[in-house]
C-alpha cells in the first residue's frame, strides 16, 4: 500500500511537472527576455569591460566573457524562475490550484511539479548560454564535465529561486505580487559578485556582496568555468544552491500548509 | 439637442487656446502622479537604484588608466538621469495608451482643444517628470559621493540632457501609442530606448571599449547626449562633444515629435 502510494505520488509529481514544462514550451514569448537580456548584457559587458580584467582583484581569466558567463546564467535563471512562480500564482487565481487541493493529490508534488518547468529551463539556459558564447571566445577550463556540473547547478539555483517566489505566490495568490517582487531579485543580483569580483568592491558594496548568497552561487559556477572542476567549485556551485533550494521549498510547503489550514 | 457648427467650434477654440489646453492636460497628467503613485514611483526609484548599484558594482573601472573620473558615481549618475528621463517620456506614452483604451482620448477629441495640445500637454508633463527624476537622482548621487568638477553650473548640461531625452522619449512613445493604440507598443517603446541608451558609452568610455560596441557607440547620437550629461562631472569634456550632444537632442526631438504628430494625424483620420 505504502509502495503504491509512493509510486502514485511520483506519478502525480511527474504529471504536474510535464504540465508546467509543456506550458512553458507553448508560451516561448514568456521566456524569451530571460534568454535575450543576459546575453545582451554579457555582450555589452565583454565589449565595455575587456580591459578591466587586468585590474587588481580580478581573477586570472582569458577574457571578461569567461568571467561574465556565470553572472549571465544566474541572471537568466532569476528571470526564468519568476515565470514558473507566476504560473503557480496564475493557477491559484484561475481556481486550478483549488481543484488540485480538493483532489487526493500529493502536496509537495503540487509545488515541485509547478517549479519543474523553472528547473528544466535553468538547465537548458545554462547549456544554451554556454553553446551560444563559445563561438565568441568563451573558454570553459573544466570542459564538458564542468558544463554538466553547471547544468546541475542551474537546476538547483532555479529550484532555490522558484521555491522562494513560489512561497510568495502561495501566500499572496497574486501573479501581480510575484511579478512585483522581481525588482528585489534584480537588486540582489546587482549587489552581488555577478558582474564584478567582490575583491574590487569597497565599503558597503563589498559588505553587501559578502552577505549576498547570490555571490556564492555565481562564484561556484564561475570557478567551474575559469578554474575547472574542483571540490571547492562543486561545493559552491551545487551544494550551496541545493541547500538553499531545500530551505526555500520547505518555506513554500509551509506556506501551502498554512493556506490549506486557512481555507 | 445641441448642434456644434464649425462656427461655434471655431469660437470655442478661441477660448481654449493651445497653451491653456496643453497646460490643462499636463496638470492632469501630473495629478495622476499623486493619484496613482505606483505608475511614477518606479521611474524615480529605478534610476536611483541604478546609479547606486552600478557605481558600487563597477567601482573599480575608474582604475583603468585614462578613465575620465576617479569616482564611479560621477560616471553612472548621469546615465541614470538620462535613462530615468527617457523612461519618464515612455511613461507618458503608456498613459496615452491607457487614455485611448479607456475612451478618455475620444472625449478629448470631441472638445474644441487644439489637436497639437494632445502632444504638447503630455510633453510638458514629461519635462516636469524629468526635472523630478533628475533632482532626486542628483540629490542621492551627491549623498553617495558624486562631485561636480567645477561650479554648480555643471548641473545645467545634466538637466538639459535629461529634458532632451524626456522630449525624445515622449515623441517616440506618443507616436507608437497613436500607431498601435494598445499596449502592444509598450514593449517596443521600452526596449528601443533601453537598447539605444546602452549601445553607447553607458558603461565605459569608448577609449576602453573593444570591438563592435566601440563602432556602434561612435555613431550612436545618444553617446554625445551622455557626454553632454556627464560634462559637469568629468575632468575634461571637449566643447565639440557638448555641441554634438545639443545637436543630437534637437535633431532627435524634431524627428520623434514629427513622428508623433504624423501618427496623431493618422489616428484622427
Amino acid at each position: 500500500m505504502t509502495s503504491g502510494l509512493t509510486i502514485s505520488h511520483r506519478a502525480q509529481t511527474w504529471a504536474m511537472s510535464r504540465r508546467s514544462i509543456t506550458g512553458l514550451r507553448r508560451q516561448p514569448a514568456l521566456v524569451i527576455p530571460s534568454m535575450v537580456f543576459p546575453l545582451f548584457f554579457c555582450a555589452l559587458g565583454t565589449a565595455s569591460f575587456g580591459r578591466a580584467i587586468d585590474l587588481p582583484g580580478f581573477p586570472d581569466v582569458d577574457s571578461y566573457l569567461d568571467f561574465a558567463l556565470a553572472g549571465a546564467i544566474v541572471q537568466g535563471i532569476l528571470f526564468g524562475s519568476v515565470v514558473s512562480a507566476v504560473g503557480l500564482a496564475t493557477d491559484i487565481e484561475n481556481g486550478f490550484f483549488d481543484r488540485l487541493l480538493a483532489a487526493p493529490s500529493t502536496r509537495p508534488g503540487i509545488v515541485i511539479g509547478r517549479l519543474a518547468s523553472g528547473m528544466t529551463y535553468g538547465a537548458f539556459q545554462t547549456l544554451f548560454f554556454t553553446v551560444v558564447l563559445i563561438p565568441f571566445g568563451l573558454t570553459i577550463r573544466g570542459g564538458v564535465p564542468a558544463v554538466i556540473a553547471m547544468m546541475v547547478a542551474g537546476v538547483f539555483v532555479a529550484l532555490a529561486v522558484g521555491g522562494l517566489m513560489g512561497s510568495m505566490a502561495i501566500r499572496t495568490g497574486s501573479s501581480e505580487a510575484v511579478q512585483g517582487a522581481f525588482p528585489l531579485l534584480f537588486v540582489a543580483l546587482f549587489f552581488s559578485s555577478a558582474f564584478f569580483p567582490r575583491e574590487t568592491m569597497s565599503g558597503i558594496y563589498g559588505a553587501l556582496a559578502d552577505l549576498n548568497p547570490i555571490s556564492y552561487m555565481v562564484e561556484g559556477l564561475r570557478d567551474l568555468v575559469i578554474v575547472g572542476v574542483t571540490w571547492s567549485a562543486l561545493f559552491r556551485a551545487i551544494v550551496i544552491p541545493a541547500t538553499m533550494a531545500a530551505a526555500t521549498v520547505a518555506l513554500a510547503l509551509h506556506s501551502l500548509r498554512k493556506r490549506v489550514a486557512a481555507s | 439637442m445641441t448642434v456644434t457648427t464649425p462656427a461655434t467650434r471655431a469660437a470655442n477654440t478661441v477660448h481654449t487656446g493651445r497653451m491653456a489646453a496643453s497646460v490643462g492636460l499636463a496638470v492632469r497628467s501630473l495629478r495622476n502622479i499623486r493619484r496613482l503613485p505606483s505608475t511614477f514611483l518606479p521611474a524615480v526609484l529605478m534610476p536611483i537604484f541604478q546609479a547606486i548599484a552600478f557605481a558600487g558594482t563597477f567601482f573599480a573601472i575608474t582604475q583603468i588608466p585614462g578613465f575620465p573620473t576617479d569616482r564611479s558615481i560621477n560616471w553612472f549618475m548621469p546615465l541614470a538621469v538620462v535613462l530615468g528621463s527617457g523612461f519618464a517620456g515612455i511613461g507618458i506614452g503608456l498613459a496615452m495608451v491607457r487614455d485611448i483604451e479607456t475612451g478618455f482620448y475620444d472625449r478629448i477629441r470631441m472638445t474644441p482643444a487644439p489637436r497639437s495640445s494632445l502632444i504638447t500637454g503630455p510633453w510638458l508633463s514629461a519635462l516636469a517628470r524629468s526635472l523630478i527624476v533628475t533632482s532626486a537622482v542628483v540629490a542621492v548621487g551627491m549623498l553617495f559621493g558624486a562631485r561636480l568638477s567645477g561650479t554648480i553650473v555643471g548641473l545645467l548640461p545634466l538637466y538639459v540632457a535629461g529634458l532632451g531625452v524626456a522630449t525624445i522619449g515622449t515623441g517616440w512613445a506618443l507616436g507608437l501609442a497613436f500607431l498601435f493604440r494598445d499596449m502592444r507598443g509598450a514593449a517596443i517603446m521600452q526596449l528601443t530606448l533601453f537598447l539605444v541608451l546602452f549601445l553607447t558609452e553607458a558603461q565605459a568610455p569608448i577609449m576602453v571599449m573593444d570591438g563592435w560596441l566601440e563602432t556602434v557607440a561612435r555613431v550612436n547620437p545618444f553617446t554625445y547626449i551622455l557626454r553632454l550629461a556627464r560634462s559637469g562631472f568629468l575632468t575634461d569634456t571637449p566643447t565639440r562633444d557638448i555641441l554634438l550632444g545639443l545637436g543630437a537632442i534637437v535633431v532627435l526631438s524634431s524627428l520623434t515629435m514629427s513622428f508623433a504628430r504624423r501618427q496623431l494625424g493618422r489616428l484622427d483620420r
